[in-house]
Protein backbone atom coordinates (compact mmCIF):
# COMPACT_ATOMS: atom_id res chain seq x y z
CA UNK A 1 0.00 0.00 0.00
CA UNK A 2 1.67 3.32 -0.85
CA UNK A 3 0.87 6.30 0.63
CA UNK A 4 1.27 9.51 -1.10
CA UNK A 5 3.09 12.44 0.38
CA UNK A 6 1.15 15.44 1.39
CA UNK A 7 1.09 18.15 4.44
CA UNK A 8 -2.32 19.07 3.27
CA UNK A 9 -3.14 15.96 5.22
CA UNK A 10 -2.55 17.45 8.28
CA UNK A 11 -5.82 19.99 7.67
CA UNK A 12 -7.79 16.23 7.95
CA UNK A 13 -6.39 15.62 11.65
CA UNK A 14 -7.56 19.23 12.94
CA UNK A 15 -11.16 18.28 14.72
CA UNK A 16 -9.12 14.92 16.13
CA UNK A 17 -6.52 17.20 17.56
CA UNK A 18 -8.89 19.62 19.03
CA UNK A 19 -10.92 16.92 20.95
CA UNK A 20 -7.52 15.26 21.77
CA UNK A 21 -5.96 18.35 23.14
CA UNK A 22 -8.59 19.43 25.23
CA UNK A 23 -9.51 15.97 26.85
CA UNK A 24 -6.07 14.11 27.09
CA UNK A 25 -3.29 16.87 26.57
CA UNK A 26 -4.43 20.28 28.56
CA UNK A 27 -5.32 17.97 31.26
CA UNK A 28 -1.78 16.05 31.38
CA UNK A 29 0.60 19.44 30.97
CA UNK A 30 -2.00 20.11 33.94
CA UNK A 31 -1.27 17.32 36.01
CA UNK A 32 2.95 18.31 34.95
CA UNK A 33 2.33 21.56 36.73
CA UNK A 34 0.50 20.70 39.89
CA UNK A 35 2.81 18.09 40.92
CA UNK A 36 5.61 20.90 41.29
CA UNK A 37 2.87 22.76 43.61
CA UNK A 38 1.70 22.07 47.35
CA UNK A 39 -2.02 22.78 46.86
CA UNK A 40 -4.39 23.77 49.22
CA UNK A 41 -6.61 25.39 47.13
CA UNK A 42 -6.45 26.33 43.58
CA UNK A 43 -6.10 29.84 44.61
CA UNK A 44 -3.09 28.99 47.36
CA UNK A 45 -0.88 26.48 45.34
CA UNK A 46 2.80 27.16 46.10
CA UNK A 47 5.73 25.98 44.37
CA UNK A 48 8.01 23.11 45.72
CA UNK A 49 10.13 21.93 43.18
CA UNK A 50 10.63 18.40 42.66
CA UNK A 51 9.86 17.27 46.62
CA UNK A 52 6.58 15.52 45.95
CA UNK A 53 8.28 13.32 43.66
CA UNK A 54 11.20 12.81 46.59
CA UNK A 55 8.89 11.83 48.92
CA UNK A 56 6.99 9.47 47.16
CA UNK A 57 10.07 8.10 45.88
CA UNK A 58 11.56 7.56 49.10
CA UNK A 59 8.82 6.09 50.57
CA UNK A 60 8.58 2.12 50.75
CA UNK A 61 5.23 1.82 50.39
CA UNK A 62 5.30 3.62 46.43
CA UNK A 63 7.78 0.53 45.81
CA UNK A 64 5.95 -2.09 47.77
CA UNK A 65 2.42 -1.08 45.55
CA UNK A 66 4.53 -0.73 42.22
CA UNK A 67 5.85 -4.27 42.62
CA UNK A 68 2.42 -5.60 43.36
CA UNK A 69 0.95 -3.94 40.48
CA UNK A 70 4.03 -5.13 38.51
CA UNK A 71 3.37 -9.15 39.61
CA UNK A 72 -0.45 -8.38 38.45
CA UNK A 73 0.23 -7.40 35.39
CA UNK A 74 2.59 -10.41 34.95
CA UNK A 75 0.09 -12.59 36.16
CA UNK A 76 -3.10 -11.46 34.22
CA UNK A 77 -1.06 -11.40 30.82
CA UNK A 78 0.71 -14.68 31.44
CA UNK A 79 -2.90 -16.27 32.10
CA UNK A 80 -5.07 -14.23 29.67
CA UNK A 81 -2.76 -14.34 26.43
CA UNK A 82 -1.77 -17.63 26.38
CA UNK A 83 -4.79 -18.88 27.12
CA UNK A 84 -6.65 -16.48 24.98
CA UNK A 85 -4.30 -17.11 21.88
CA UNK A 86 -5.11 -20.96 22.74
CA UNK A 87 -8.82 -20.28 22.37
CA UNK A 88 -8.49 -18.39 19.04
CA UNK A 89 -6.82 -21.15 17.70
CA UNK A 90 -9.27 -23.66 18.31
CA UNK A 91 -11.81 -21.70 17.43
CA UNK A 92 -10.54 -21.48 13.46
CA UNK A 93 -11.54 -24.29 12.13
CA UNK A 94 -14.93 -24.14 13.39
CA UNK A 95 -16.38 -21.59 10.83
CA UNK A 96 -19.18 -20.31 11.44
CA UNK A 97 -19.82 -21.80 14.83
CA UNK A 98 -17.27 -19.46 16.21
CA UNK A 99 -19.36 -16.78 15.99
CA UNK A 100 -21.44 -17.74 19.22
CA UNK A 101 -18.26 -18.40 21.01
CA UNK A 102 -17.76 -14.96 20.01
CA UNK A 103 -20.74 -13.31 21.51
CA UNK A 104 -20.13 -15.13 24.63
CA UNK A 105 -16.52 -14.39 24.89
CA UNK A 106 -17.64 -10.69 24.51
CA UNK A 107 -20.63 -10.57 27.12
CA UNK A 108 -18.21 -9.55 29.58
CA UNK A 109 -16.83 -6.60 28.05
CA UNK A 110 -20.28 -5.11 28.15
CA UNK A 111 -20.92 -5.43 32.00
CA UNK A 112 -20.32 -1.39 33.47
CA UNK A 113 -17.36 -1.81 35.69
CA UNK A 114 -18.65 -1.03 39.08
CA UNK A 115 -20.84 -3.96 38.48
CA UNK A 116 -18.18 -6.77 38.21
CA UNK A 117 -16.98 -7.33 41.26
CA UNK A 118 -20.42 -6.36 42.72
CA UNK A 119 -21.72 -9.87 40.09
CA UNK A 120 -18.80 -11.82 41.64
CA UNK A 121 -19.15 -11.19 45.49
CA UNK A 122 -22.96 -12.22 45.10
CA UNK A 123 -21.86 -15.33 43.46
CA UNK A 124 -19.10 -16.42 45.75
CA UNK A 125 -21.41 -15.14 48.70
CA UNK A 126 -22.26 -18.19 50.54
CA UNK A 127 -25.79 -16.99 51.69
CA UNK A 128 -26.90 -16.19 48.36
CA UNK A 129 -24.78 -17.19 45.64
CA UNK A 130 -24.70 -20.27 43.71
CA UNK A 131 -20.70 -20.56 43.74
CA UNK A 132 -20.52 -19.51 47.32
CA UNK A 133 -23.35 -22.57 48.25
CA UNK A 134 -21.32 -24.84 46.57
CA UNK A 135 -17.83 -23.93 47.72
CA UNK A 136 -19.87 -23.90 51.40
CA UNK A 137 -21.46 -27.20 50.98
CA UNK A 138 -18.45 -28.62 49.99
CA UNK A 139 -15.77 -27.30 52.53
CA UNK A 140 -14.31 -24.66 51.03
CA UNK A 141 -13.02 -21.91 52.75
CA UNK A 142 -12.57 -19.40 50.75
CA UNK A 143 -11.68 -16.12 52.33
CA UNK A 144 -11.22 -13.23 49.59
CA UNK A 145 -11.52 -10.73 53.16
CA UNK A 146 -8.79 -11.67 55.30
CA UNK A 147 -6.79 -14.23 53.30
CA UNK A 148 -4.34 -12.42 51.19
CA UNK A 149 -3.81 -14.92 48.59
CA UNK A 150 -7.47 -15.61 48.23
CA UNK A 151 -7.99 -12.10 47.17
CA UNK A 152 -5.45 -12.34 44.71
CA UNK A 153 -7.12 -15.46 43.28
CA UNK A 154 -10.33 -13.57 43.02
CA UNK A 155 -9.36 -10.58 41.42
CA UNK A 156 -7.04 -12.53 39.07
CA UNK A 157 -9.96 -14.51 37.94
CA UNK A 158 -12.56 -11.51 37.92
CA UNK A 159 -9.76 -9.55 35.62
CA UNK A 160 -9.40 -12.85 33.36
CA UNK A 161 -13.10 -13.04 33.40
CA UNK A 162 -13.58 -9.43 32.15
CA UNK A 163 -11.10 -9.36 29.66
CA UNK A 164 -10.62 -12.52 28.02
CA UNK A 165 -13.09 -11.90 25.39
CA UNK A 166 -10.81 -9.01 24.25
CA UNK A 167 -7.81 -10.97 23.67
CA UNK A 168 -9.74 -13.80 22.26
CA UNK A 169 -11.40 -11.58 19.75
CA UNK A 170 -8.23 -9.78 18.96
CA UNK A 171 -6.14 -12.96 18.75
CA UNK A 172 -9.32 -14.41 16.44
CA UNK A 173 -9.03 -11.43 14.46
CA UNK A 174 -5.55 -11.90 13.33
CA UNK A 175 -5.30 -15.47 12.96
CA UNK A 176 -8.45 -15.85 10.55
CA UNK A 177 -6.92 -13.07 8.48
CA UNK A 178 -3.98 -15.61 7.41
CA UNK A 179 -4.80 -17.41 4.12
CA UNK A 180 -5.28 -21.08 3.96
CA UNK A 181 -2.51 -22.12 1.98
CA UNK A 182 0.42 -20.53 3.82
CA UNK A 183 -1.12 -23.15 6.63
CA UNK A 184 -1.92 -26.34 3.84
CA UNK A 185 2.05 -25.38 2.73
CA UNK A 186 3.38 -26.23 5.90
CA UNK A 187 1.13 -28.99 6.24
CA UNK A 188 2.66 -30.50 3.32
CA UNK A 189 6.15 -29.80 4.35
CA UNK A 190 4.99 -31.95 7.52
CA UNK A 191 5.64 -29.09 9.87
CA UNK A 192 4.15 -30.16 13.47
CA UNK A 193 1.34 -27.93 14.69
CA UNK A 194 3.57 -26.03 17.02
CA UNK A 195 5.76 -25.39 14.17
CA UNK A 196 3.24 -23.47 12.20
CA UNK A 197 2.44 -21.35 14.93
CA UNK A 198 5.71 -20.28 15.80
CA UNK A 199 6.37 -19.61 12.42
CA UNK A 200 3.50 -18.75 10.05
CA UNK A 201 0.82 -17.87 13.17
CA UNK A 202 2.72 -15.99 15.53
CA UNK A 203 4.61 -13.27 13.39
CA UNK A 204 1.29 -12.53 11.11
CA UNK A 205 -0.42 -11.67 14.26
CA UNK A 206 1.89 -9.86 15.95
CA UNK A 207 0.14 -6.59 15.29
CA UNK A 208 -2.66 -8.09 16.64
CA UNK A 209 -0.96 -9.08 19.58
CA UNK A 210 0.65 -5.91 20.21
CA UNK A 211 -1.80 -3.88 20.99
CA UNK A 212 -3.54 -7.36 23.44
CA UNK A 213 -0.51 -6.77 25.28
CA UNK A 214 -0.41 -3.23 25.30
CA UNK A 215 -3.57 -2.58 25.94
CA UNK A 216 -3.82 -5.59 28.63
CA UNK A 217 -0.56 -3.90 30.04
CA UNK A 218 -1.99 -1.04 31.03
CA UNK A 219 -5.45 -1.42 32.32
CA UNK A 220 -3.77 -4.53 34.75
CA UNK A 221 -1.03 -2.25 35.62
CA UNK A 222 -3.35 0.46 36.55
CA UNK A 223 -6.46 -1.53 37.68
CA UNK A 224 -9.04 0.41 40.10
CA UNK A 225 -12.56 -0.12 40.42
CA UNK A 226 -12.58 -4.21 40.49
CA UNK A 227 -9.64 -3.63 42.82
CA UNK A 228 -11.22 -1.33 45.01
CA UNK A 229 -14.77 -2.76 44.65
CA UNK A 230 -13.22 -6.28 46.35
CA UNK A 231 -11.05 -4.98 49.36
CA UNK A 232 -10.07 -1.47 48.69
CA UNK A 233 -6.55 -2.88 49.18
CA UNK A 234 -6.42 -5.75 51.95
CA UNK A 235 -5.94 -7.35 53.58
CA UNK A 236 -3.41 -5.22 55.03
CA UNK A 237 -2.00 -4.03 51.60
CA UNK A 238 -1.64 -7.48 49.81
CA UNK A 239 -3.89 -5.98 46.88
CA UNK A 240 -2.81 -2.49 47.11
CA UNK A 241 -1.76 -1.26 43.88
CA UNK A 242 -0.20 1.94 42.46
CA UNK A 243 -3.59 3.17 41.32
CA UNK A 244 -5.31 2.91 44.43
CA UNK A 245 -2.26 4.39 46.48
CA UNK A 246 -3.68 7.55 43.79
CA UNK A 247 -6.83 6.91 44.61
CA UNK A 248 -6.66 7.34 48.72
CA UNK A 249 -4.22 10.53 48.12
CA UNK A 250 -7.26 12.38 45.41
CA UNK A 251 -9.73 11.28 48.14
CA UNK A 252 -7.46 12.83 50.82
CA UNK A 253 -7.35 16.16 48.88
CA UNK A 254 -3.24 15.51 48.56
CA UNK A 255 -3.58 17.06 44.97
CA UNK A 256 -0.34 17.86 44.52
CA UNK A 257 0.85 14.74 45.61
CA UNK A 258 -1.73 12.78 43.78
CA UNK A 259 -0.03 14.74 40.51
CA UNK A 260 2.95 13.78 41.06
CA UNK A 261 1.65 9.70 41.45
CA UNK A 262 -0.28 10.15 38.85
CA UNK A 263 2.76 11.40 36.44
CA UNK A 264 4.74 8.82 37.89
CA UNK A 265 2.31 5.90 36.73
CA UNK A 266 1.76 7.42 33.46
CA UNK A 267 5.84 7.58 32.88
CA UNK A 268 6.24 4.06 33.58
CA UNK A 269 2.90 3.25 31.18
CA UNK A 270 4.69 5.23 28.99
CA UNK A 271 8.11 3.85 28.93
CA UNK A 272 6.82 0.35 28.73
CA UNK A 273 4.56 1.29 25.92
CA UNK A 274 7.57 3.01 24.15
CA UNK A 275 10.23 0.44 25.02
CA UNK A 276 8.04 -2.44 23.73
CA UNK A 277 7.36 -0.94 20.44
CA UNK A 278 10.89 0.15 19.88
CA UNK A 279 11.78 -3.80 20.49
CA UNK A 280 9.38 -5.31 17.95
CA UNK A 281 10.14 -2.06 15.55
CA UNK A 282 13.47 -4.05 15.78
CA UNK A 283 12.96 -7.06 15.53
CA UNK A 284 10.65 -6.95 12.32
CA UNK A 285 12.82 -4.45 10.74
CA UNK A 286 10.07 -2.28 9.36
CA UNK A 287 8.80 1.49 9.68
CA UNK A 288 5.84 0.28 12.64
CA UNK A 289 3.74 -2.74 13.29
CA UNK A 290 0.40 -3.89 12.13
CA UNK A 291 0.47 -2.06 9.34
CA UNK B 1 -1.64 -29.90 9.71
CA UNK B 2 -5.34 -32.64 9.10
CA UNK B 3 -8.68 -31.16 10.02
CA UNK B 4 -9.59 -32.13 13.49
CA UNK B 5 -10.36 -35.48 13.72
CA UNK B 6 -13.25 -37.14 16.54
CA UNK B 7 -10.51 -36.45 19.74
CA UNK B 8 -10.03 -32.52 18.03
CA UNK B 9 -14.03 -31.84 18.07
CA UNK B 10 -14.69 -33.96 21.78
CA UNK B 11 -11.81 -31.65 22.84
CA UNK B 12 -13.52 -28.33 21.47
CA UNK B 13 -16.70 -28.98 23.12
CA UNK B 14 -15.62 -29.59 26.48
CA UNK B 15 -13.19 -26.97 26.43
CA UNK B 16 -15.97 -24.43 24.93
CA UNK B 17 -18.62 -26.15 27.61
CA UNK B 18 -16.39 -25.25 30.10
CA UNK B 19 -15.74 -21.64 29.14
CA UNK B 20 -19.45 -21.22 28.57
CA UNK B 21 -19.45 -22.56 32.38
CA UNK B 22 -17.49 -19.87 33.29
CA UNK B 23 -18.30 -16.81 31.39
CA UNK B 24 -22.56 -17.08 32.19
CA UNK B 25 -21.99 -18.18 36.10
CA UNK B 26 -22.17 -14.62 37.04
CA UNK B 27 -24.84 -13.46 34.51
CA UNK B 28 -26.76 -16.51 35.71
CA UNK B 29 -26.36 -15.54 38.65
CA UNK B 30 -27.68 -11.85 38.52
CA UNK B 31 -30.17 -12.25 36.43
CA UNK B 32 -31.73 -14.94 39.34
CA UNK B 33 -31.54 -12.58 41.41
CA UNK B 34 -32.88 -9.85 40.08
CA UNK B 35 -36.46 -12.03 39.61
CA UNK B 36 -36.08 -12.65 43.05
CA UNK B 37 -37.64 -10.69 45.80
CA UNK B 38 -34.81 -10.20 48.69
CA UNK B 39 -36.09 -7.02 50.85
CA UNK B 40 -39.13 -8.40 52.94
CA UNK B 41 -42.20 -6.53 51.60
CA UNK B 42 -46.09 -7.39 52.98
CA UNK B 43 -47.68 -9.90 51.36
CA UNK B 44 -44.45 -11.35 49.91
CA UNK B 45 -42.39 -13.74 50.97
CA UNK B 46 -38.40 -12.85 50.52
CA UNK B 47 -37.06 -15.28 47.53
CA UNK B 48 -39.78 -15.90 46.14
CA UNK B 49 -40.01 -15.07 41.89
CA UNK B 50 -41.00 -11.78 41.70
CA UNK B 51 -41.36 -9.05 38.78
CA UNK B 52 -40.76 -6.27 41.64
CA UNK B 53 -37.49 -5.16 40.80
CA UNK B 54 -37.92 -4.76 37.12
CA UNK B 55 -41.45 -2.87 37.98
CA UNK B 56 -39.67 -0.86 40.84
CA UNK B 57 -36.78 0.74 38.53
CA UNK B 58 -39.84 2.39 36.12
CA UNK B 59 -41.43 3.41 39.12
CA UNK B 60 -38.31 5.96 40.23
CA UNK B 61 -37.37 8.57 38.25
CA UNK B 62 -33.54 8.75 39.44
CA UNK B 63 -33.09 5.41 37.94
CA UNK B 64 -34.93 5.97 34.76
CA UNK B 65 -33.20 9.03 33.95
CA UNK B 66 -29.86 7.72 34.77
CA UNK B 67 -30.45 4.64 32.42
CA UNK B 68 -31.60 7.94 29.99
CA UNK B 69 -28.44 9.91 30.85
CA UNK B 70 -25.98 7.11 30.56
CA UNK B 71 -27.58 6.55 26.55
CA UNK B 72 -27.17 10.18 25.51
CA UNK B 73 -23.31 10.63 26.51
CA UNK B 74 -22.75 7.03 24.74
CA UNK B 75 -24.74 8.25 21.76
CA UNK B 76 -22.68 11.76 22.05
CA UNK B 77 -19.47 9.32 22.52
CA UNK B 78 -19.85 7.70 19.35
CA UNK B 79 -20.95 10.48 17.39
CA UNK B 80 -17.67 12.42 17.96
CA UNK B 81 -15.64 9.90 17.96
CA UNK B 82 -16.87 9.34 14.19
CA UNK B 83 -16.72 12.71 13.08
CA UNK B 84 -13.06 13.56 14.16
CA UNK B 85 -12.26 9.74 13.59
CA UNK B 86 -12.89 9.24 10.45
CA UNK B 87 -11.27 12.21 8.51
CA UNK B 88 -8.25 11.59 10.64
CA UNK B 89 -8.14 7.47 9.82
CA UNK B 90 -8.44 8.34 5.79
CA UNK B 91 -5.26 10.94 6.46
CA UNK B 92 -3.42 7.87 8.19
CA UNK B 93 -4.60 5.92 5.77
CA UNK B 94 -3.72 7.75 2.57
CA UNK B 95 -1.19 9.78 3.27
CA UNK B 96 2.44 10.23 4.85
CA UNK B 97 3.50 13.23 6.08
CA UNK B 98 5.69 15.19 8.37
CA UNK B 99 5.03 14.17 12.02
CA UNK B 100 2.66 11.80 11.13
CA UNK B 101 4.51 9.11 12.90
CA UNK B 102 4.49 10.84 16.25
CA UNK B 103 0.64 11.94 16.20
CA UNK B 104 0.62 8.13 16.20
CA UNK B 105 2.54 7.81 19.07
CA UNK B 106 0.51 10.29 20.91
CA UNK B 107 -2.38 8.66 20.20
CA UNK B 108 -1.50 5.74 21.87
CA UNK B 109 0.29 7.39 24.63
CA UNK B 110 -3.36 8.95 25.22
CA UNK B 111 -4.83 5.53 25.19
CA UNK B 112 -2.73 4.47 27.61
CA UNK B 113 -3.17 7.51 30.22
CA UNK B 114 -5.23 5.86 32.87
CA UNK B 115 -8.26 7.70 33.24
CA UNK B 116 -7.00 8.39 36.98
CA UNK B 117 -4.44 10.47 35.61
CA UNK B 118 -6.84 12.41 34.16
CA UNK B 119 -9.24 12.98 36.53
CA UNK B 120 -8.08 15.55 38.58
CA UNK B 121 -7.25 18.51 36.17
CA UNK B 122 -10.04 17.36 33.97
CA UNK B 123 -12.67 17.93 36.87
CA UNK B 124 -11.13 21.54 37.24
CA UNK B 125 -11.05 22.24 33.37
CA UNK B 126 -14.66 20.89 32.85
CA UNK B 127 -15.81 23.21 35.80
CA UNK B 128 -14.20 26.14 34.35
CA UNK B 129 -16.25 25.70 30.98
CA UNK B 130 -19.30 24.34 32.33
CA UNK B 131 -19.50 20.84 30.95
CA UNK B 132 -19.99 19.84 34.24
CA UNK B 133 -23.07 17.56 35.16
CA UNK B 134 -24.17 17.09 31.35
CA UNK B 135 -23.60 14.88 29.31
CA UNK B 136 -21.58 16.70 26.65
CA UNK B 137 -18.80 16.77 29.20
CA UNK B 138 -19.06 13.12 30.09
CA UNK B 139 -18.76 12.34 25.71
CA UNK B 140 -16.11 14.46 25.52
CA UNK B 141 -13.88 12.93 28.32
CA UNK B 142 -14.27 9.86 26.89
CA UNK B 143 -13.03 10.43 23.26
CA UNK B 144 -9.71 10.95 25.60
CA UNK B 145 -9.54 6.62 25.21
CA UNK B 146 -12.20 6.23 22.53
CA UNK B 147 -10.75 8.26 19.57
CA UNK B 148 -7.42 6.55 19.31
CA UNK B 149 -9.22 3.17 19.05
CA UNK B 150 -12.15 5.18 16.54
CA UNK B 151 -8.99 5.80 14.26
CA UNK B 152 -7.31 2.63 14.73
CA UNK B 153 -9.96 0.62 13.27
CA UNK B 154 -11.43 2.93 10.87
CA UNK B 155 -7.75 3.25 9.50
CA UNK B 156 -7.22 -0.65 8.96
CA UNK B 157 -10.68 -0.60 7.28
CA UNK B 158 -9.77 2.28 4.83
CA UNK B 159 -6.77 0.66 4.41
CA UNK B 160 -8.65 -2.37 2.66
CA UNK B 161 -10.39 -0.14 0.08
CA UNK B 162 -7.97 -0.04 -3.01
CA UNK B 163 -6.65 3.28 -3.87
CA UNK B 164 -8.45 3.43 -7.12
CA UNK B 165 -11.32 3.54 -5.36
CA UNK B 166 -10.72 6.98 -3.70
CA UNK B 167 -9.62 8.34 -6.91
CA UNK B 168 -12.79 7.09 -9.61
CA UNK B 169 -14.61 8.65 -7.17
CA UNK B 170 -12.86 12.16 -7.28
CA UNK B 171 -13.11 11.86 -10.73
CA UNK B 172 -16.79 11.50 -11.57
CA UNK B 173 -16.88 14.96 -9.37
CA UNK B 174 -17.53 13.81 -5.91
CA UNK B 175 -16.34 16.78 -3.26
CA UNK B 176 -14.44 15.81 -0.48
CA UNK B 177 -17.50 15.42 2.45
CA UNK B 178 -19.42 13.77 -0.64
CA UNK B 179 -17.09 10.61 -1.39
CA UNK B 180 -16.89 10.84 2.93
CA UNK B 181 -20.48 10.11 3.18
CA UNK B 182 -21.60 8.86 -0.36
CA UNK B 183 -18.84 6.42 -1.12
CA UNK B 184 -16.38 5.86 1.61
CA UNK B 185 -19.09 5.58 4.61
CA UNK B 186 -20.70 2.96 2.61
CA UNK B 187 -17.90 0.97 1.35
CA UNK B 188 -16.42 1.00 4.89
CA UNK B 189 -19.93 0.16 6.82
CA UNK B 190 -18.48 -2.81 8.82
CA UNK B 191 -16.08 -0.83 9.74
CA UNK B 192 -18.05 1.77 11.56
CA UNK B 193 -20.24 -1.04 13.12
CA UNK B 194 -17.09 -2.24 14.98
CA UNK B 195 -15.89 1.47 15.75
CA UNK B 196 -19.23 1.69 17.38
CA UNK B 197 -19.17 -1.30 18.82
CA UNK B 198 -15.64 -0.33 21.00
CA UNK B 199 -16.78 3.46 21.43
CA UNK B 200 -20.16 2.24 22.90
CA UNK B 201 -18.69 -0.55 25.00
CA UNK B 202 -15.81 1.12 26.38
CA UNK B 203 -18.05 4.77 27.04
CA UNK B 204 -20.87 2.34 28.72
CA UNK B 205 -18.46 0.68 31.06
CA UNK B 206 -16.19 3.61 32.33
CA UNK B 207 -16.85 4.65 35.82
CA UNK B 208 -14.43 6.60 37.22
CA UNK B 209 -14.80 9.61 34.56
CA UNK B 210 -18.18 9.45 34.29
CA UNK B 211 -18.11 10.00 38.41
CA UNK B 212 -16.53 13.04 39.02
CA UNK B 213 -17.81 14.67 36.25
CA UNK B 214 -21.33 14.28 37.50
CA UNK B 215 -21.83 15.73 41.13
CA UNK B 216 -25.42 16.99 41.66
CA UNK B 217 -27.09 15.42 37.82
CA UNK B 218 -27.24 13.88 34.52
CA UNK B 219 -25.58 10.74 37.08
CA UNK B 220 -25.37 7.72 34.82
CA UNK B 221 -26.28 3.92 34.73
CA UNK B 222 -23.11 3.28 37.28
CA UNK B 223 -23.32 5.51 39.34
CA UNK B 224 -26.74 5.08 39.78
CA UNK B 225 -26.14 1.33 40.42
CA UNK B 226 -24.10 2.96 43.37
CA UNK B 227 -25.87 4.78 45.22
CA UNK B 228 -28.61 2.09 45.54
CA UNK B 229 -25.87 0.38 48.31
CA UNK B 230 -26.99 1.75 51.63
CA UNK B 231 -27.74 0.84 55.17
CA UNK B 232 -30.55 -2.22 53.73
CA UNK B 233 -29.44 -2.91 50.14
CA UNK B 234 -31.90 -4.26 48.10
CA UNK B 235 -29.96 -6.28 45.65
CA UNK B 236 -32.79 -7.74 43.97
CA UNK B 237 -32.70 -4.15 42.38
CA UNK B 238 -29.57 -3.97 42.17
CA UNK B 239 -29.19 -7.24 39.95
CA UNK B 240 -32.26 -6.06 37.99
CA UNK B 241 -30.46 -2.45 37.11
CA UNK B 242 -27.35 -4.23 36.46
CA UNK B 243 -29.46 -6.37 33.64
CA UNK B 244 -30.92 -3.78 32.43
CA UNK B 245 -27.33 -1.78 32.26
CA UNK B 246 -26.59 -4.93 30.11
CA UNK B 247 -29.06 -4.44 27.48
CA UNK B 248 -27.94 -2.28 25.17
CA UNK B 249 -24.07 -3.54 25.65
CA UNK B 250 -25.93 -7.13 24.25
CA UNK B 251 -27.82 -5.56 21.44
CA UNK B 252 -24.41 -3.86 20.07
CA UNK B 253 -22.88 -7.18 20.31
CA UNK B 254 -25.47 -8.99 18.13
CA UNK B 255 -25.57 -5.94 15.83
CA UNK B 256 -21.84 -6.16 14.78
CA UNK B 257 -21.33 -10.50 15.78
CA UNK B 258 -20.42 -11.00 12.25
CA UNK B 259 -17.46 -8.18 11.97
CA UNK B 260 -16.64 -8.18 15.31
CA UNK B 261 -13.48 -10.58 14.46
CA UNK B 262 -12.04 -8.23 12.12
CA UNK B 263 -10.81 -6.47 15.12
CA UNK B 264 -8.34 -3.88 14.87
CA UNK B 265 -4.49 -3.13 14.96
CA UNK B 266 -2.74 -0.29 16.28
CA UNK B 267 0.08 1.78 13.58
CA UNK B 268 2.66 3.92 14.64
Amino acid sequence: MTRTYSNRAWLLLIPALLVMGFVAALPLIAVFNYSFHDIFTLEQAFWIGPDWYREILSDPRFWGSLGRSALFSLIVLSVQVPLGIWLALLMLRMGRLAVPVLILLALPLVVPWNMIAGMWLTLINPEIGVLGKAMDASGIAFDYKFTALHTWILIVTVDTWHWLGLVVILSYAGLSAIPAPYRQAAAIDGASRLAVFRHIELPRIAGALSIVLLLRFVDSFMIYTEAFAINAGGPQDATTFVSLELGEDIKSFSYGRAAARAMLDFLIVLAVAWAFIRIRAGRSGTEGFGA
Amino acid sequence: MSAPGPGGAALRIVVFATLAVFVLLPFVQTILLSFTLTLPREGYRTGQFTLLNYIGIFEREDLRSAIANSLTYVTLNVLLCLAAGLPAAYAFARFRFTGDRHVLFALLAFRLTPPVVLSLPIFILFANVGLVNTPVGIALVHCAFNLPIAIWILESFIAAVPREFDESCFLDGQSLPGFFFKRLIPVIAPGIGVTIFFCFIFSWVEVVLARILTVTAGKPITMAINALFGFRTDIGLVMAMTVVSLLPGVAMIWLVRNHIARGFVIRT
